[in-house]
């Protein structure tokens, strides 16, 4: 228990360092107990199992368990984006070897805080060196060493580590590494088993392809989800909301489009190392850029626009697939309510109805809506809709979704980012967890591919000091001596 | 033998070696990058997961894309679905706008909705009931000759009837079990998920969409992206099983849930909210990290005649991006934002919160007499990076995704032509490239194909299974 001490807080800068997590501890209330979550295991008959899954799956078993990826090595380079890091990392939390060379100056991304706020870059406890959240998170597992590849020097060392590797993740603009000479084209022929992914936003070729401005600013997310027509098919419609009031196209929270493909490139890339081990014998070039693997997964979107030239409009919280299958406003902010089946649609009806009797009349007894696709028409969702939103803005998140709930309902409140780390299952498993860091303890997301029997990834270590590892990799990697690498650093190539 | 110092070998010496290599470093890099990917002969070259062998006892979207993105690489794929009912999914379209024909007995009325799309890519479909033990026992023959399964149902279904990791293993100890679902063990173990569930659950939604003073709701994000998402990830999990697999021989179970994955890609928020208190929120068009980075709205439409309003009304918005500090500069002095520049010459001084309200509302103000188009091309003719929001029209005739051949037409032979904006798109593979052989096919279009060419039941059995329902 922290003691108590007195505080004044004048500013916002007072209040750095108060909320810590070794001031405040992390969770507030305790996550569930085994004890608690037996009788729900009990209730569905299927204790035996679920203990069975709790003994072999569980996230803290993780660390004793072996690395899928482990003796393969990864070389990634690249700045600003998060989708050459996350490639990086999911190689890194499945126990590849993975450096990520960055240029002397580090990358910029360690200087990017919210609102540019340096109070909230994270420090460093040993070397009080400071960092910027999103490139800690983003560099799992990751060895940190700097190179100037525009020297001569740093492309003879470069080669040479590019020589030894299985995997290579470029995430410079296009044509960069070709430049210089140290691009696929030169390095296979040192490296014919190497298998190489670009990973941009538009692409490293073709009309629309990455473009730089003159004073050479990068295209960052989201330019490839404004390309897509993700950007343009997300947000509310202008009968919803006022343009330029809420209504319009809107992009994602987060760097949406930077994950799809790193997540795309880690896929194709050890589905090329499969091919090379088993069957083809070489590598590969691959190219993964954020707009197209975003548009892989944009639902039916283009495919639509063919069928009968639909465009497809913005719907906000609702789905225009689905009915019910929505987020409406309600007291104390929004309440998801899913079901779209007869069994699951009438079981909304029955509990709204409990308080709401006129819902039952007008949603169960319209005849129009008793057949399940014709109910995905927008003149009935606008129907229904309204009405459950009727219901909504009387009750808060909790009461709504308890009473879901009592009908086996998929329901569930819109969260805010404390409440989703309080959320007692993500506590559990657990999804957002304390890691203790070189930059102290952090309240991290958990790796979702952690819960396996034999081979979980998992969290090692996050982020690392510009050149921490320039040592220890350069030499292991390249064979150079202390002197060498002592001497690159003065030159300023390391 | 002793290397002869006097005979130069050309295969010693650095550079080309041939004619042809010559002329490969001769070429323009983007030429070159285009004669590798030879977009249009994908199926000429061998798939990268040949021999790979998968089940697919999926529904919706989530775990069916988690196994089509292995059918894409090459994987052979059976999909089992509920007799007589198929995937809910065939049953889910747009508006209930769009339905591919033909008719076939399980879809007697309107034929298959678009919702299904990509999600079955390359997948053969069959038809079994796992309730009848009959059942089971041809389930686990397709368990001993394939490598793995991916299967959505309540924890503990899949073990009541035997079907479970703990029963497969022994039949087959080289067996990856996938359950793909919402929760997991813990005390939400048996609830149901959704997309939209872990938009709304995870915290993603929170942090998407106008902030309350620019009018606005958190919004869902277009797509069921943590359901295509999640499935990209449980391929991730599966491809790095694989590899775990030639090492040891041995199989694995995988329990994968979709609702923690927006959790994962957040970003900094959870960090900032443990260590700083902060509780992130959403922030509408603008980045938070960023400045000037962000989409602004332009005054005029740049198809003010056409006639879908899509084109008409909502062509109008731009991303616009100059946050370092030469490009802001240029930006505040194309704009006529002087004072601004001079206001918020430091990143972290034009990224706070108010500093961003009066930047892109200054922006807004100078684009008000503008269509989306004059904005674009006025910033790119001053060579700072700016582009349209593009709807889906402009997509499909975007002449770069045309030449990448990430977005074409589909000949099928069973549901006619079809856009694919799919599969081709989630990346170019130089020498083992992705492709989509069919989109999908009826409900137990492949049932003679798998339960009498592959597993040697005879014809007449299959009929009574077929009257009986159990297929």
């Amino acid at each position: 228990m922290p003691e108590k001490k007195e505080i004044v807080i004048n500013s916002r800068a007072d209040t750095i360092g108060l909320m810590d997590m070794d001031v405040r501890p992390y969770p507030v209330t305790p996550p569930p107990t085994y004890e608690e979550v037996k009788p729900v295991y009990e209730r569905r008959k299927a204790l035996e199992f679920c203990d069975w899954a709790e003994k072999n799956l569980r996230f803290n078993y993780r660390y004793q368990k072996d690395e899928s990826l482990a003796g393969l090595r990864v070389l990634d380079i690249g700045l600003w984006r998060l989708g050459h890091k996350f490639c990086a990392s999911l190689y890194g939390e499945a126990g590849a070897e993975v450096v990520t060379v960055e240029p002397p100056a580090g990358d910029p991304l360690r200087k990017v805080t919210p609102f540019g706020r340096e109070e909230y870059l994270l420090q460093n406890q040993e070397s009080g060196e400071k960092c910027g959240i999103e490139f800690v998170l983003e560099t799992v597992n990751t060895h940190c060493v700097t190179l100037d590849v525009e020297t001569a020097d740093g492309q003879e060392v470069f080669k040479k580590m590019a020589s030894n590797v299985d995997v290579l993740i470029d995430g410079m603009p296009p044509g960069f590494m070709d430049g210089l000479g140290i691009g696929y084209r030169q390095l296979k022929q040192a490296n014919p088993k190497m298998v190489y992914v670009w990973i941009g936003m538009l692409g490293q070729w073709g009309p629309w392809k990455d473009k730089q401005s003159k004073f050479g600013q990068w295209m960052l997310e989201p330019f490839a989800s404004c390309a897509n027509s993700w950007v343009h098919n997300t947000g509310l419609a202008q009968d919803l909301l006022p343009r330029g009031r809420g209504g319009d196209p809107t992009r994602s929270g987060v760097w949406l489009a930077d994950y799809v493909a790193g997540a795309q490139s880690f896929i194709n890339s050890l589905a090329a190392l499969y091919w090379r081990d088993e069957l083809g014998g070489t590598g590969q070039m691959i190219e993964v850029t954020g707009a197209e693997a975003l548009m892989d997964i944009l639902d039916f979107d283009i495919t639509w626009y063919g069928f009968n030239a639909s465009i497809k409009a913005r719907s906000g919280g609702w789905d225009p697939n689905l009915n019910q299958y929505a987020w409406n406003p309600c007291k104390d902010g929004y309440m998801m309510i899913g079901g779209q089946t007869d069994k699951l649609w009438y079981n909304i009806g029955f509990c709204l109805e409990r308080e709401f009797t006129q819902f039952g009349r007008l949603i169960h007894e319209d005849p129009f809506l008793k057949e399940m696709g014709a109910r995905n028409a927008l003149h009935a969702l606008i129907k229904t809709y309204t009405l459950t939103t009727r219901w909504l803005r009387d009750v808060n998140r909790v009461e709504a979704e308890t009473k879901l709930l009592q009908y086996q309902l998929a329901a569930g409140p819109v969260l805010f980012i404390d409440e989703v780390a309080e959320f007692p299952h993500f506590k559990y498993r657990p999804w957002v967890y304390v890691h203790e860091t070189d930059y102290g303890p952090l309240l991290i997301p958990s790796s979702p591919a952690s819960y396996q029997v034999r081979a979980p990834f998992r969290c090692k270590w996050m982020g690392r000091d510009i050149g921490y590892d320039n040592y220890e990799i350069y030499m292991k990697w390249t064979g150079m001596t202390q002197t060498e690498v002592s001497a690159f650093k003065q030159k300023g190539v390391m | 033998m002793a290397k002869d110092p006097r005979v130069t070998r050309i295969e010693e010496l650095p550079g080309p070696k041939s004619k042809g290599e010559m002329e490969e470093f001769k070429m323009p890099y983007e030429e070159y990058c285009k004669k590798l990917f030879d977009v249009g002969n994908e199926h000429t070259k061998p798939t990268a997961l040949k021999g790979i062998k998968w089940l697919s006892c999926t529904m919706y979207i989530f775990t069916p894309h988690a196994v089509a993105n292995l059918a894409e690489l090459g994987a052979e794929v059976i999909k089992i679905e509920m007799p007589r009912m198929g995937d809910a999914m065939r049953h889910t379209s747009p508006f209930n706008e769009c339905y591919l024909y033909p008719l076939h007995d399980t879809r007697p009325m309107t034929g298959t909705g678009l919702g299904f799309t990509n999600a079955n890519v390359n997948k053969y479909f069959i038809t079994m009931d796992y309730h009848v033990p009959e059942m089971v026992d041809v389930f686990y023959g397709l368990v001993k000759k394939y490598d793995g399964l991916t299967e959505l149902y309540r924890p503990g279904t899949f073990d009541k009837w035997k079907m479970s990791y703990r029963y497969l293993s022994e039949i087959n100890p080289r067996f990856i079990y996938v359950w793909g679902g919402g929760f997991g063990y813990g005390p939400k173990i048996f609830g149901g998920s959704y997309d939209i569930l872990g938009q709304a659950h995870a915290g993603l939604a929170s942090i998407t969409g106008m902030h309350e003073f620019m009018g606005g709701h958190c919004t869902k994000q277009t797509n069921w992206v943590i359901d295509w998402q999640s499935g990209n990830l449980i391929t991730a999990s599966v491809m790095a099983a694989i590899h775990h697999r030639r090492k040891t021989g041995l199989g694995t179970m995988i329990e994968f849930s979709q609702v923690q994955v927006p959790t994962r890609m957040s970003g900094y928020s959870f960090p900032l909210y443990g260590k700083f208190g902060v509780v992130r929120q959403r922030w509408g068009n603008w980045d938070t990290q960023l400045a000037a980075h962000g989409i602004i709205l332009c005054g005029k439409s740049d198809f003010p005649d056409a006639e879908n309003p899509q084109d008409k009304f909502c062509a109008r918005y731009a991303m616009v991006s100059a946050f370092q500090d030469a490009d802001f500069k240029e930006l505040c002095a194309i704009t006529g934002m002087k004072t601004l520049y001079e206001k918020y010459k430091a990143h972290n001084q034009r990224a706070e919160g108010e500093a961003q309200v009066e930047i892109y509302g200054a922006l807004e103000k100078w684009a008000a007499d503008k269509s989306r188009s004059e904005v674009c091309k006025i910033l790119n003719d001053a060579g700072l990076l700016a582009e349209p929001v593009r709807n889906d029209r402009e997509a499909y005739e975007s002449p770069h995704y045309r030449e990448r051949g990430t977005i074409r037409w589909l000949d099928d032979p069973l549901f006619g032509d079809m856009v694919l904006h799919a599969g081709y798109s989630s990346g170019l593979l130089e020498k083992t490239p992705r492709r989509i052989n069919w989109h999908w096919r009826p409900v137990g279009a492949d049932n003679k194909k798998v339960y009498r060419d592959m597993l040697g039941v005879p014809l007449t059995k299959i009929k009574e299974w077929y009257d009986k329902a159990y297929i």
